[in-house]
């Protein structure tokens, strides 16, 4: 044993352009400790537990195991010295055997046989020892996504583990399996392993791990033994200063805004994305939909704004939605694949939504000149960084084409404002811009449905605050229910 | 303008391919640019032959511009081309039969017949794509077979000379071709249309609303269907637009050349409309100078075969090389990383 044992991250930091993903963070990983790392979206998590498996590379600071530098941004060395990653998207060879899988991570030489049931004994050993039962020729695609799970776990205790980092590990996992999964947690922890947990519910985290370090966008904030915190003090470091709740706006038109009575949604592999949700937004108000990415939000937005086929009834006003009546106006959430035409101008971009306008066209032409001048004047009005509406969109920065897609949106007042993750890698006054305009489309009477991963946008702007999880919608409870079910 | 500098680049590329053939070829470089620069351009026969190779290589090179600027891969070109000129050979056949040849307009019933017969070829293969997903690339590489079988039935079956001897069509009495400017070269109405639909193509895609969604979809068809544009929709009609097309082409060499249809009527043209639409980057007038280009180096290589033991296999050497740097071009866009982009997919 070396003077200093277990994994040590000193003073790194990261940037991806001018967004600083690690801000001088510092932790201890000890051996013998299940050590959660727990932050929201954004936070900076994944990119840490990146730096640590080699895949990132930090612009300063350094890592250590047992007092070693570790060989920062070789993720093939990084795995020799013992370090190991559960990735949340697990790196299994689906048209393999699991033993065929378990055999990969030992990895050989250039020369010499592929010794597969040679080289899957350790890790079929580890099976036996946590007690999982595998049968090594069963291929990968047939097994479920828990018992994928395990095998990715197996197959990296196949090699020297020394670390190990579960990224939210849980996420697809069934109760009973969660609980099996956290057996071994503590299992390994107490082979001398250093079990590193990347979570965001706090139930999970207090219920299995030692200590816990939290991370707020990019900053380290608090590392402690569990049993000094709570999860109202957990809450707080991830979110900072929990917002007040804005005074209660007028409660009018009551009839109006859009409606949504037992709505399911189907996802693009026929699940049902979304179960039975239903909610009310009136005019004239915004309704924050919170959640972790994949609990059906993409697919409740596509279906508010008409290009998903909805189950159940979603009524506008006093009838059924219909996106021909009614002016809907969507900000995407992945600007590059769902708002932009990337090959296009910026003016042609803006015409996505232009083309329709009446004083735009003349029969079946464009009417060249009125277009130029409202173009010009959305990218005046949205101060859109560029030298010409003729420029091509993909020449911006990613704030100014996020302009480009709410401009287009919010042109004319909306009846029904459908926007997701509005502000995802923007900076800082591109972000108050789109907030700012989001809610000058609310007190224009504007139906706001904001989905967003971002607790701090979505109190700082909804009216009214549900959460999407695993398709259905949960009320908000005020804040000590955020991060997951109270046992 | 960007597109143009891109065109020049290319075609000044091309030009040092050309020489470097030649040499592979171990012709002697001086004389030979000089024997193809007098088969494309040395006096009028050599302008006209220009010229007519030209237009159906324009048609089918517009045809691609249609299909592949809404983001399908129409490679069926030859097949389009192929069904087009039996569309129209039947109506010629229809319009002989009923001793109707005279009649006024005769020429532009069958090309539009050409151009409904390519459509449907076309639409086709949209259909199988749009609402059976079938990939375009093959669908319509293996309909190219069928056309050709089809052509080889036709002109030994249905459509062949009344005489039964030989398996083509009936030679078109002269009063249904399209006009010649001049009765020693074969420079026919032919070019002039494909150099118009050229410019009615181009305000189409920039001026129009319809051109504007083509454009759109074939950019980005998820944002299309995101702002309620049914991208399959526009995919099939620019498709059958670009059969049309590609119909027409079929047509005009029909009526402005040969006048009667046999097994050697394909000549390849709808295939080659992929590397001239490719080299005027998707761009409909820079389509007809690339055509014109393609169609001066054929005229030029025949001359050059004339006179040494090189073929025409030059034109497509240089052929296959524009279509190599168009996808390397292509290649390289993709893979140059856009830096201000980075920032987003910041793990969390």
């Amino acid at each position: 044993m070396t003077a200093n044992p277990g994994l040590h991250v000193e003073n790194i930091v990261k940037r991806f352009g001018s967004l600083t993903a690690l801000d001088n963070v510092s932790a201890s990983f000890r051996p013998g400790e299940i050590h959660a790392v727990l932050g929201e979206n954004g936070a900076g998590k994944s990119t840490l537990m990146g730096i640590l498996s080699g895949f990132v590379v930090p612009d300063s600071g350094s890592v250590k195991l047992d007092g070693e530098p570790v060989p920062v941004g070789r993720p093939f060395d990084c795995k020799r010295t013992g370090i190991e990653m559960i990735h949340q998207h697990f790196t299994l060879v689906s048209e393999f055997s699991i033993a065929e899988n378990f055999a990969m991570s030992r990895l050989p030489g250039l020369v010499g046989a592929s010794n597969v049931t040679e080289r899957s004994q350790p890790s079929l050993a580890a099976a036996a020892r946590l007690g999982w039962e595998m049968e090594p020729g069963r291929k990968v695609s047939s097994l479920s996504v828990g018992a994928q799970q395990r095998v990715e776990i197996l197959k990296a205790l196949g090699g020297n583990a020394r670390v190990i980092i579960f990224d939210e590990p849980t996420a697809v996992l069934s109760p009973d399996e969660v609980s099996d999964l956290f057996r071994v947690l503590r299992q390994l922890r107490d082979d001398g392993h250093v079990v590193v947990l990347i979570a965001h519910k706090l139930s999970e985290v207090l219920s299995v791990a030692d200590r816990v370090t939290v991370l707020r966008r990019g900053k380290w904030i608090a590392s402690a033994p569990i049993a000094d915190v709570t999860e109202r003090t957990l809450a707080e470091w991830m979110v900072g200063e929990l917002p007040a709740p804005l005074p209660k706006r007028m409660e009018s038109n009551l009839k109006r805004g859009v409606m949504a009575v037992d709505v399911s949604v189907l996802g693009d592999r026929g699940e049902t994305a979304v179960r039975n949700v239903n909610f009310q937004i009136q005019r004239g108000e915004i309704l924050g939909l919170g959640g972790v990415d994949g609990n059906g939000q993409l697919e409740l937005a596509e279906a508010l704004v008409g290009i998903r086929k909805v189950i159940g009834s979603l009524l506008f006003e006093s009838g059924a939605m219909d996106p021909a009546k009614a002016r809907i106006a969507y900000v995407p959430q992945d600007r590059q694949h769902d708002g932009l035409a990337m090959g296009m101008s910026i003016e042609e971009n803006l015409l996505i939504t232009g083309h329709r306008k009446p004083e735009l066209r003349s029969g079946p032409f464009l009417r060249f000149a009125k277009l130029h001048e409202w173009s010009k004047m959305l990218v005046k009005r949205f101060s859109v960084k560029a030298n010409s509406p003729a420029d091509r969109v993909a020449g911006l920065s990613g704030g100014n084409q996020q302009k480009v897609v709410v401009s287009r949106a919010l042109d004319e007042q909306p009846d029904l404002l459908v926007v997701v993750n509005p502000t995802r890698g923007l900076d800082i006054r591109a972000t108050e811009y789109v907030h700012s305009k989001i809610l000058e489309a609310r007190d224009g009477g504007a139906a706001v449905a904001l989905f967003s991963t971002d607790l701090d946008e979505i109190y700082a702007l909804a009216d009214r605050v549900m959460f999407l999880s695993r398709g259905e919608l949960i009320e908000d409870a005020g804040a000590e229910s955020l991060f997951g079910a109270k046992v | 303008m960007n597109g143009f500098l891109r065109f020049g680049l290319m075609l000044a590329g091309l030009i040092v391919v050309l020489i470097l053939t030649l040499a592979a070829f171990q012709l002697p470089i001086v004389d030979s640019v000089k024997l193809i620069f007098e088969g494309a351009f040395a006096d009028k026969f050599a302008w006209s032959r220009s010229a007519v190779k030209m237009t159906p290589l324009l048609l089918t090179g517009l045809g691609m511009v249609i299909a592949w600027r809404a983001g399908v891969y129409n490679i069926g070109g030859e097949g389009q081309f192929v069904v087009g000129a039996i569309f129209g050979a039947a109506i010629g056949k229809a319009l002989i039969g009923a001793n109707a040849t005279g009649m006024p307009g005769g020429s532009v019933l069958i090309l539009g017949g050409c151009a409904v017969g390519g459509a449907i070829w076309a639409w086709f293969a949209g259909w199988l794509y749009v609402r059976r997903g079938v990939e375009v690339v093959i669908s319509t590489i293996l309909l190219n077979f069928i056309a050709i079988q089809l052509l080889g039935y036709a002109v030994s079956g249905p459509l062949q000379e009344q005489k039964r001897q030989v398996p083509q069509s009936d030679l078109l009495p002269e009063s249904l071709m399209l006009a010649r400017f001049d009765r020693q070269t074969d420079v026919h109405w032919g070019t002039v249309l494909a150099v118009v639909m050229a410019v009615l193509l181009t305000v189409f895609l920039y001026r129009t609303v319809m051109g504007y969604r083509l454009r759109l979809v074939g950019d980005n068809p998820k944002v299309a269907r995101v702002n309620y544009i049914d991208p399959g929709k526009v995919q099939l009609s620019s498709m059958a637009l670009s059969g049309a097309m590609c119909g027409l082409a079929g047509g005009v060499e029909y009526l402005g050349l040969v006048g009667q249809l046999g097994t050697t009527f394909p000549q390849q043209w709808g295939f080659l409309g992929i590397p001239v639409a490719l080299l005027g980057g998707l761009n409909p007038m820079l389509t007809a100078g690339a055509a014109f280009f393609f169609g001066a180096l054929f005229a030029g290589t025949e001359n050059l075969a004339r006179f040494t033991p090189a073929g025409t296999t030059i034109v497509y050497v240089i052929q296959a090389t524009a279509v190599l740097a168009y996808v390397g071009l292509s290649g390289l866009k993709k893979v140059r990383p856009k830096p201000e982009e980075e920032t987003e997919s910041t793990p969390s």
